[in-house]
């Protein structure tokens, strides 16, 4: 009974947002390169280069790969964590997410400083040593990120699956295994399918593990740092945009098969408390999932202890905690251009501004999704385009776009601002999505008709019910900024070297120790940042 | 009514979800101070006619007039008709202080008149003591209280309730209820309230309309619908029986139907069931013609036992038209 029409007005912040930054930019870089290249026969052309093509192989190669082993070690962990009702478990949940909120970089770093040349883990078993070069080094740093990305849609999963379904199904005879494949077999693998699609985006595209962790050469090269040598060191942008264009085609279809999976996920009745079981600890399967979980969670720590210890170990040169000094001194400010202080205080700016810019988004989307839940698929499915598009695509168009129309270099950090928000979207608003879901339309409508205009009914009605997930929200896509290397490098002129750039900067010259000690500033803001969503028993979801 | 002034003239007011008819032509008015009561079963149409009202939903056809003005276009917040749902729907992060004088503060009123304001309607709805708490530490029936509470603070010109005991335990609703008649009364508030509980409806208004499938029949006096149900559907809502018979259709309320003599007038029926319900007995009937029937006995007077066979008349009856 709602007029046609009605309410488009709230949606055209976000859609002016997403299409002035993100489609456009992007739709008129894809254009303009196919023109110049000549069209079809330059596409082809392209893509037949031996790099590319080596690029394209590398993407699939990495990404599937990266994608079974993630689910193979987030499945049975996932499982424990969303399955069974056990003291710690919300704080376990938590802290196994930790990874997927650390920098790229930092968990680059941390697989050198476990497996590298001078690893914790490989000096004392040169076996491993294995996984600190090359593709095994990249898988490695993948699954560090992405495990826990599919333990906890797994964990999703379980949590909606029905206990007096399971129960119905135990009373009639059925017996565990028979209880498994009815009820919640199928929920933990979609959600295990997801993070595996999510792993297999995420690892096809990776950046900064290829350009770290395999040497000087190309030759481990995925799309994503393809486009980027194309455009920045081979200065073949027409090249680079093309490739880009088969990049986003190439990813099209899992991008719509994880949002479709991410969706059905979310439309689980039993979704929004979690069902759990008792941990039935006579069950060896049960103690084979807790073990699991542990070494899924031991390796996390692991990798986080390593980086914080090279910060303070003496190494080479330096002494103990001499990195630190080093961090802020003079010759690496020469050497950065910047000094470390800058830089700090240029990733904070950003990751400050980009938070409020993506929480102002979040909520203007929430009011858009309270107003009209029938629209809520194709917002969704808008605000979900920036995870069609890798960071190099994006900061690529937004430069190609908006270069112009911005002076002097100094004025990018516009765009840095806007990219960062525009990465950190589609995840930051899953955090979200849940309490907008919670939300009484009848707290709503009362506040309506006791006098209060339609906005005035969301804030007063709605926001507060919110205020949790828009915080999560704040802080997810401030922990993204902290830690957002490709966009950010690919934009950021010296003047405007963030954290992350400098890390990689250091670690390009092989100044490793310095490095490391940006990466443990990194790493400790972004574990204040999780401690400060854990502790207010907020969560990010995915 | 006498003296009838029309504070709310609603006319032909139809809706439709999905071209669903939900409401169809419904018309009737309201008086200043009137109590009007829409009964009807679930799905009737109760709450999309209370949202078409609040403005929080926009009908197809037809006109609403509050106070001889047309608000059928008019934002819910410029109507002053606020909605009590069945779910009290506070705001869960304001006191109870804070959630009475929402609409006061809203309407910028002085701070001394919605300071005054709360504690007059706080007393009025026993909530002394109450003030400071939150929602999550109140009973049901506090919960309700603090609703018509903050729904009276905004001085509304209309109310409208949405089967607001329907989630009352047993005991609470018949005080409760009382309460909000007295509330209502003595504020003079003209107020719509919608339920599928016919002995709440009958009690409650000052007149009565039946909804079914989004049709309303006019709205008369509690006794006068109770009397007339008129048609055989409104007869089985209000619970009377219905039966079926060579001479018309009729309708006989369970505490008229009596075990008669073989051969004197009535149906032979079968005992499906009986038992104590309350001060009196009910047993339940099924007649030869598959028709089923309840009846009210004293207490005094014998159950018949499951099977039995019996022969049933009734003292009056209502003739109904045919369908």
């Amino acid at each position: 009974m709602k007029a046609r029409g009605e309410g488009i007005g709230f949606l055209l912040p976000v859609v002016a947002f997403i299409g002035l930054f993100a489609l456009l930019p992007v739709a008129l870089l894809f254009s303009n390169a196919l023109l110049q290249v000549g069209g079809a026969g330059g596409f082809v052309a392209v893509l037949s280069a031996t790099q590319n093509v080596r690029a394209l192989e590398n993407s699939l190669e990495q990404g599937a790969l990266s994608a079974v082993l993630a689910v193979a070690l987030g499945y049975p962990a996932g499982v424990f964590v969303g399955r069974y009702r056990f003291p710690g478990r919300s704080s376990l949940r938590s802290l196994l997410l930790i990874p997927f909120l650390l920098p790229s970089l930092v968990v680059v770093l941390g697989v050198l400083d476990l497996f590298g040349p001078n690893g914790v883990v490989s000096a004392a078993v040169p076996a491993t040593a294995f996984f600190g070069r090359g593709i095994p080094a990249i898988i490695a740093a993948n699954l560090f990120f992405n495990v826990p990305i599919v333990l906890l849609l797994t964990a999703t999963g379980c949590e909606g699956a029905s206990v007096e379904l399971e129960e119905t199904v135990a009373t009639l005879g059925g017996t565990p295994v028979r209880a498994y494949r009815e009820v919640w077999a199928r929920p933990t693998w979609v959600g295990a399918a997801a993070g595996g699609l999510l792993t297999f985006l995420f690892s096809a595209l990776s950046f900064a593990p290829p350009l770290l962790l395999c040497g000087p050469s190309s030759r481990c090269y995925t799309l994503e740092a393809q486009v980027y040598a194309l455009d920045q060191t081979f200065l073949e942008p027409n090249s680079a945009a093309v490739l880009a264009l088969a990049m986003v085609l190439l990813l099209l279809l899992p991008t719509a098969v994880y949002l479709g999976l991410v969706s059905r996920l979310r439309t689980n009745p039993g979704r929004r408390r979690a069902s759990l079981r008792p941990v039935d600890w006579h069950a060896p399967s049960t103690w084979a999932l807790a073990l699991e979980t542990m070494i899924v969670l031991a390796a996390e720590a692991a990798l986080i202890v390593a980086v914080l210890y090279r910060t303070v170990a003496p190494t080479g040169r330096y002494g103990a905690g001499a990195a630190w000094t080093e961090l802020f001194s003079a010759s690496t400010t020469a050497h950065l251009g910047v000094s470390a202080v800058t830089a700090l205080g240029n990733t904070l700016f950003f990751a400050v501004v980009a938070a409020a810019v993506a929480l102002l988004l979040s909520i203007v989307s929430g009011y858009a999704v309270v107003r009209r839940p029938d629209r809520t698929v194709a917002l969704g499915l808008l605000l979900f385009v920036p995870l069609l598009l890798s960071p190099v695509v994006l900061a690529f168009a937004l430069a190609s776009f908006w270069s112009p129309f911005l002076g002097t270099s100094s004025n990018v950090w516009t765009l840095v601002i806007v990219s960062q928000a525009i990465l950190a979207l589609p995840f930051a608003l899953q955090s979200l999505e849940i309490p907008l879901a919670g939300l009484s339309a009848n707290a709503r409508d009362a506040a309506r008709t006791l006098g209060a205009s339609s906005f005035g009914a969301f804030l007063d009605a709605d926001l507060p019910r919110v205020r949790d997930g828009l915080v999560t929200v704040g802080l997810f896509a401030f922990a993204f900024g902290l830690g957002e290397f490709t966009a950010t490098n690919f934009l950021v002129p010296p003047q405007l070297t963030t954290l992350p750039v400098a890390l990689y900067a250091l670690s390009e010259v092989r100044l490793f120790p310095v490095a490391d000690a940006a990466a443990g500033l990194l790493l400790l803001l972004s574990l204040a940042v999780f401690a400060v969503i854990a502790v207010g028993g907020r969560r990010v979801e995915l | 009514m006498s003296n009838f002034r029309p504070l709310l003239e609603v006319r032909g007011l139809s809706a439709a979800w999905d071209g669903v008819p939900v409401l169809q032509e419904v018309t009737f008015d309201l008086a200043e101070g009137e109590l009007l009561v829409l009964l009807g079963p679930n799905g009737s149409g109760k709450t999309t006619l209370l949202r078409c009202l609040a403005g929080l939903e926009r009908p197809s056809e037809g006109t609403i007039r509050l106070g001889g003005e047309e608000i059928s276009r008019r934002p819910p917040h410029q109507r002053g008709v606020v909605l009590m749902f069945q779910d009290p729907a506070l705001f869960p992060h304001r006191s109870v202080y804070e959630n009475i004088a929402y609409a006061p503060l809203l309407q910028h009123r002085p701070m001394s008149e919605v300071e005054e304001e709360v504690g007059r309607l706080v007393e009025l709805l026993h909530l002394s003591g109450f003030e400071e708490r939150s929602p999550d530490q109140l009973s049901g029936g506090e919960l309700q209280r603090v609703a018509l509470a903050r729904t009276l603070a905004a001085r509304p010109r209309l109310v409208l309730l949405d089967e607001p005991f329907a989630s009352i335990d047993v005991e609470l609703k018949a005080e409760l209820r009382s309460e909000f008649r007295e509330v209502l009364r003595a504020s003079r508030t003209s107020a719509i309230h919608v339920t599928h509980d016919r002995e709440e409806g009958l009690f409650l208004g000052d007149r009565v309309g039946l909804l079914f499938d989004g049709r309303l029949r006019p709205p008369a006096d509690p006794s006068d619908v109770f009397g007339n149900p008129g048609t055989a559907r409104s007869a089985r809502f209000l619970g009377y029986n219905v039966l079926d018979g060579p001479g018309g259709t009729s309708a006989v309320l369970p505490s008229d139907l009596r075990v008669v003599p073989a051969g004197a007038p009535g149906v032979d029926a079968t005992v499906l069931v009986a038992g104590p319900v309350g001060r009196e007995n009910e047993v339940v009937l099924r007649t030869d013609d598959r028709q089923r029937l309840e009846m009210r006995l004293a207490r005094s007077e014998s159950v018949p036992r499951p099977g039995t066979r019996l022969r049933i008349g009734w003292e009056r009856a209502v003739r109904l038209p045919p369908d």
